[in-house]
């Protein structure tokens, strides 16, 4: 059981059991208050019944033209609450929202390429590699672009994935 | 930046844009030098000078930078500035911010606003002014006035965020909500709304006036067609009806939301809640803040004014309702609706079936379901506590019977844990013999060895399967070390989670754990090292330091703790400065109910009591570190207005609003806040698991710790008592009267600030004097005092200084067999140090010892009194020149003088005694590694030593199914390598603390022949 709702500041004071992750980085504060402040609909916590923080996806929607996307910044579940698809509903939400309120096309995100468990989890979700960005994290690791077509590209045309890797410079977006 | 006409405050743009590009690649010198030579052509040009300004300030040229933004300001305000636009105002915005001096900046847009009033550009820009400086009137003035010029509806709308602003942060302004909803009404009739968050903010300023009924007429007219997701409506709707006490209608509403979210486990409780008509006194609703209206407790306390008998046949809908949600689901990841059987059985069973076993199925249907799961026994835990003995059995038995151990999966692994963990919540270890414990220990670590080839296949980033296993037998081990104090169940628990962390190096759980027991050993600078490595920065320095920060404090290694203390209050301090911009977003972007919640939370985080408390923390740190030089630490005092400011965070008014914000979740169990540590109690065999569990949910649950904010309280006097204490003492021995109104008003100042000290220990001044004197004369045991020992220490000192120069003298001067405050502190000093180094155990087999109290001891109560003691002494040192013009009235006091000496001779001999005890506590490290590994050597059937001798075998044994990356780590595995870490952590701390001797020894000498020098 689980409650999705909007993520609040107040959460941040509470979801250190998420972020003591490896994996998943901690911002700084403005970072987090952007996002709410612009895309309040892409930032959701979920919470369990003692209303402790068991994960959040934090995202947001951009672009112009066909490429109007949702973005997937930071999808991340405490150990605890692991392998019960937490994070399947909450991409599910984000999805949904880009899709039907926001109508994009696609909704990407970026993953490091040595990610594999969590690339393969995306992959089941239906997320292919679009692109690969060289050097994408920290001038050192690869990324990979993966991308999921919304309603709106009924021809799939956003996830055609592209032959050769670009540079990070080459990126529409931050 | 460029404006319409390819100029940028009035001078073309592509002179500026190099100034720009140089500024944003941090070629500050070239942007300045750019900069000049722009000056050059247009000297009177504000938008050029707020360049320099911004520039000169980016050099960390603070005072230059506002004298030239003063300059532009200046201009600006003469009445032939042609240019006159918003880039100048922004940009000297900026620096003006960055120099902290917002209502200059404030000024020049009312200026601008004044002189150009329908400029709606500059009114924004006035807006975001308001903003920065929390100004919610103006900010409302200044929004209606955007209104009134162009009509938009943002501009209402942030006109009634900043009335909510005002009804929120002051008392009485509830009036202010009703011309709020008059506005908008009149606005909507004419202009309807456009916006989801405009309808959010709008309903919930009608629902703070409690206008329900209008507010789900709005919701469900045409307006509530903004809710983007039908959910979002559907639960703002069951609210708004169960706040109205609609309760049939809202919990018919609410099944529509748990027919689309069945896992939405909130709304469940309020469906429940609802249906049982549960006489609920609902909070308010607060714009955007998640506020949580039932839960299983409060849910406890609340009768419903229903028969039984139509409670009853409510749940019984209630639970067919719940059991077509589970047919519903294929996928068996939806736990909501079979936590809700239990929550529905368990109120069947306060409705007068205590013995009904329906509830305890229930239960054993969601372990049959649910129990594999990480999270299966905290789900249920409030529900397990509701149990009676037989059930726990029975249902431990039942779960146990539900696998079979031998056959090694994730699920039956799974299972496993969830029944360690369901004893584990209910306190049942505690109820078991020291042999029953270890066996579990030895259970737990073996049942996570013969599972480790279930994570051969898994990344290595990935988490183990059965990670939980080592922390539970750890946390037994621990147990085990309370009950018998043998310390190598300790060194046990360390190893447990060292072992594991051998094989996965990113599991934080461990960490934290280390990072406790690695303190209370008092190896602290391996506490720190694993702290570090779990990389707490931004907000979690607010949540998570709690975990290393009180014990760094206490610790003589002063630098890693002024690197932690600076990080976090950079943090904050910088959160605090940017907050409002982000604010300022959020109305740019018209997300209202963040603006609402960005400054509430700006509110609670300044607030924080950990922010009081570590802001005294750092001054005083900085003292400590610089004690050695009179001059370093006046000039520390210099930057922190001599303490004044600490002083007035710490006044009543503001205490009351202090917030807590530690995350203590991953607290161990045996420190469940940090002024708590079970560990240093003896354990109470005849106590009832029930007991120990109350006892370890009691600080969880008290969110105010009194003893913290106590402390807290204490230590922002203590910088603005030492300056006092140094400003009095040098100018009191030049003369034999005290005299002068500077040293009358300083003395009228100390005296409140150390009673409110006293206060803070729990003693009025009288009182407090008559312990400390009963203390030092040996009438009162120093023991009986132990917990605030440090603090009555420094007491003394102040008091001595106080004595020194006030003319209201606090020892009865008719008594003449009362010793004088040098006296005091030099008995009070020596009785304590003494108290600590009477113990002859070894510091390396006491965990919990004194090292920390001896630290505190030594740099702070005796740092204070030897730099009283050299502000004397500087007073009437020879100071060349000036001293030949002194002539007679700079003659010094010479008892006074003895006094001193005395007392640095006292302290002399003090420090060599813990010098003396430091060394020799400080062994050869192959003697101090045999007697710790001497600690685990297992030679009987009972004590620790068994899960040493494990954790070593299957670390030795070749095992082909653990895969090439798990084996590859075993092999590194070394428990001597464990534990000669310890020791040599151990042995720096006593190291450090030497040191921190040796340099006041070293003063003291020459403060000694200095001394000598005058009297003699």
């Amino acid at each position: 059981m689980t409650t999705i709702r909007r993520f609040c500041c107040n959460d941040l004071l509470r979801f250190s059991s998420v972020n003591f992750d490896h994996l998943t980085e901690t911002f700084n504060m403005s970072f987090y208050m952007t996002y709410m402040a612009r895309w309040p609909d892409y930032f959701h916590a979920a919470v369990s019944p003692g209303d402790r923080v068991m994960g959040y996806i934090m995202g947001k929607v951009e672009g112009q033209g066909e490429s109007w996307h949702g973005h997937v910044t930071a999808v991340s579940v405490a150990s605890e609450f692991r392998r019960q698809k937490l994070a399947k509903k909450l991409m599910n939400l984000l999805e949904e929202i880009s899709d039907k309120m926001d109508k994009a096309y696609f909704v990407d995100l970026f993953v490091r390429a040595s990610n594999m468990p969590a690339i393969r989890m995306y992959e089941k979700l239906g997320y292919v590699v679009y692109r690969r960005v060289l050097r994408y994290y920290s001038g050192e690791e690869d990324g990979l672009d993966m991308r999921k077509a919304l309603s709106q590209d009924v021809e799939k045309k956003s996830i055609i994935p592209l032959k050769r890797p670009i540079t990070p410079d080459e990126l529409e977006y931050d | 930046m460029a404006s319409k006409f390819g100029l940028a405050g009035g001078i073309p743009e592509r002179r500026v844009r190099p100034i720009w590009d140089a500024v944003d690649s941090r070629q500050y010198k070239a942007a300045l030098k750019l900069c000049t030579a722009l000056l050059a052509k247009h000297p009177t040009s504000p938008y050029v000078l707020a360049l320099k300004g911004l520039i000169l300030e980016r050099m960390v040229k603070p005072d230059e930078a506002l004298s030239v933004c003063l300059n532009a300001k200046e201009l600006l305000y003469s009445d032939n500035i042609f240019h006159f636009d918003d880039l100048t105002l922004s940009t000297l915005q900026i620096v003006f911010q960055r120099l902290e001096r917002l209502d200059l900046a404030t000024s020049c847009y009312e200026y601008a606003c004044t002189k150009y009033p329908n400029n709606l550009e500059l009114m924004m820009g006035l807006f975001n002014c308001y903003v920065r400086e929390y100004s919610y009137v103006k900010q409302q003035q200044t929004a209606i006035k955007m209104y009134k010029t162009v009509g938009e509806e943002r501009f209402l709308l942030w006109a009634v965020c900043s009335i909510q602003l005002q009804v929120h942060f002051s008392s009485g302004g509830e009036k202010l909500l009703a011309l709020a909803e008059a506005l908008l009404k009149k606005h909507i009739s004419s202009h309807s709304l456009h916006e989801p968050e405009a309808l959010a903010l709008y309903i919930s300023i009608l629902e703070q006036q409690s206008k329900y009924d209008a507010a789900l007429e709005v919701l469900s007219g045409d307006l509530g067609s903004l809710m983007g997701r039908e959910e979002d409506k559907l639960r703002l709707q069951g609210r708004l009806l169960a706040q109205a006490c609609n309760c049939v209608a809202a919990s018919e509403i609410y099944q529509k939301v748990l027919e689309s979210c069945p896992d939405d486990w909130e709304s469940f409780l309020h469906y429940l809640g609802c249906l049982l008509e549960h006489d609920l006194n609902l909070p308010k609703s607060r714009t955007s803040e998640h506020t949580s209206l039932f839960s299983v407790d409060s849910a406890l306390a609340v009768k419903t004014s229903l028969s039984e008998e139509l409670v009853e046949s409510r749940l019984t809908s209630a639970l067919s309702f719940v059991q077509k949600l589970q047919g519903n689901d294929t996928s068996d990841c939806v736990r909501g609706p079979h936590l809700a059987n239990i929550e529905i059985e368990r109120q069947r069973r306060l409705n007068g079936n205590p013995t009904d076993r329906n509830f305890f199925d229930a239960l054993v249907n969601y372990f049959h379901r649910f129990g594999h799961l990480s999270c299966a026994a905290s789900d249920v835990e409030k529900y397990l506590h509701m149990l009676s003995s037989d059930e726990i059995t029975e249902l431990l038995d039942t779960i146990s019977r539900s696998y079979d151990a031998s056959s090694l999966s994730v699920k039956v692994l799974g299972l496993e844990i969830t029944t360690y963990k369901v004893q584990e919540l209910l306190g049942i270890f505690f109820s078991k013999s020291t042999t029953e414990l270890q066996c579990i220990a030895k259970g737990l670590v073996e049942t996570f060895y013969k599972n480790l080839h279930l994570s051969r296949d898994l990344d290595p980033q990935e988490s183990m399967h059965g990670e939980e296993l080592l922390c539970m037998a750890s946390s037994v081990l621990v147990q085990l070390f309370w009950r018998t104090r043998n310390l190598g169940y300790l060194l046990e628990a360390i190893l447990v989670l060292e072992f594991g962390l051998t094989v996965r190096k990113y599991v934080w759980q461990y960490k934290i754990i280390l990072v406790h027991l690695y303190s209370y050993l008092g190896a602290l600078p391996l506490a720190h090292q694993w702290y570090v490595t779990l990389e707490v920065k931004n907000i979690l320095l607010e949540s998570a330091s709690h975990h290393i920060l009180p014990q760094m404090l206490s610790s003589p290694l002063l630098q890693e703790t002024a690197d932690l203390v600076k990080d976090y209050l950079k943090f904050m301090d910088d959160h605090l400065k940017e907050s409002a911009d982000l604010t300022c977003l959020a109305y740019r972007h018209r997300t209202y109910s963040k603006v609402i919640e960005f400054v509430r939370f700006k509110d609670r985080l300044q607030h924080s009591m950990q922010y009081l408390s570590v802001r005294s923390d750092s001054v005083v740190l900085s003292l400590k570190q610089k004690a050695e030089s009179l001059e370093e630490v006046e000039s520390v005092l210099d930057n922190v207005n001599h303490g004044t400011r600490l002083v007035e965070l710490s006044n009543e008014e503001n205490m009351k609003h202090f917030t807590f914000n530690e995350d203590t979740q991953a607290r161990p169990w045996w420190t469940p806040i940090t002024s708590v540590n079970f560990l240093s109690e003896p354990f109470d065999e005849g106590s009832t698991p029930a007991c120990f569990r109350a006892k370890a949910c009691e600080h969880k649950s008290t969110e105010k710790d009194d003893r913290k904010m106590k402390d807290a309280e204490r230590k922002s006097l203590v910088p603005r008592l030492v300056y006092l204490s140094l400003h009095g003492s040098a100018s009191s021995l030049r003369n034999t009267q005290p005299n002068g109104s500077g040293l009358d008003t300083a003395a009228t100042e100390m005296k409140p600030l150390l009673e409110k000290y006293a206060r803070s220990i729990g003693y009025s001044i009288d009182d407090a004097l008559s312990v400390i004197f009963g203390m030092s004369s040996g009438k009162k045991f120093v023991k009986d005092f132990a917990p605030d020992i440090v603090s009555w220490m420094s007491f003394a000192v102040f008091i001595n200084a106080w004595n020194l120069w006030s003319n209201e003298s606090i020892i009865p001067r008719a008594d003449q067999s009362r010793p004088s405050s040098w006296q005091t502190v030099d008995s009070l000093v020596k009785i304590c140090i003494e108290e600590q180094l009477i113990d002859a155990n070894r510091i390396l087999t006491s965990p919990g010892n004194n090292i920390p109290v001896l630290v505190q001891m030594i740099t702070e109560p005796i740092s204070w009194h030897v730099l009283v003691i050299q502000s004397c002494v500087r007073a009437i040192a020879p100071q060349g020149k000036k001293k030949k013009k002194g002539g007679p009235s700079e003659q010094p006091n010479i008892p006074r003088l003895q006094a001193i000496q005395r007392s640095v001779q006292c302290i002399i001999d003090t420090l060599h005694s813990v010098q003396s005890w430091l060394s020799d506590q400080m062994g050869p490290e192959e003697k101090a590694l045999d007697i710790l590994l001497s600690y685990l050597q297992g030679t009987s059937e009972d004590g620790p030593g068994h899960i040493t001798c494990i954790l070593e075998e299957n670390s030795a044994r070749h095992n082909p199914e653990l895969g090439g990356q798990i084996a590859q780590s075993l092999e590194t595995w070394s428990t001597a390598g464990v534990i000669r870490r310890i020791v040599g952590a151990e042995h720096k701390m006593l190291v450090e603390l030497k040191k921190i001797c040796d340099s006041k020894l070293k003063l003291l000498g020459s403060v000694s022949s200095a001394l000598s020098s005058v009297l003699h």
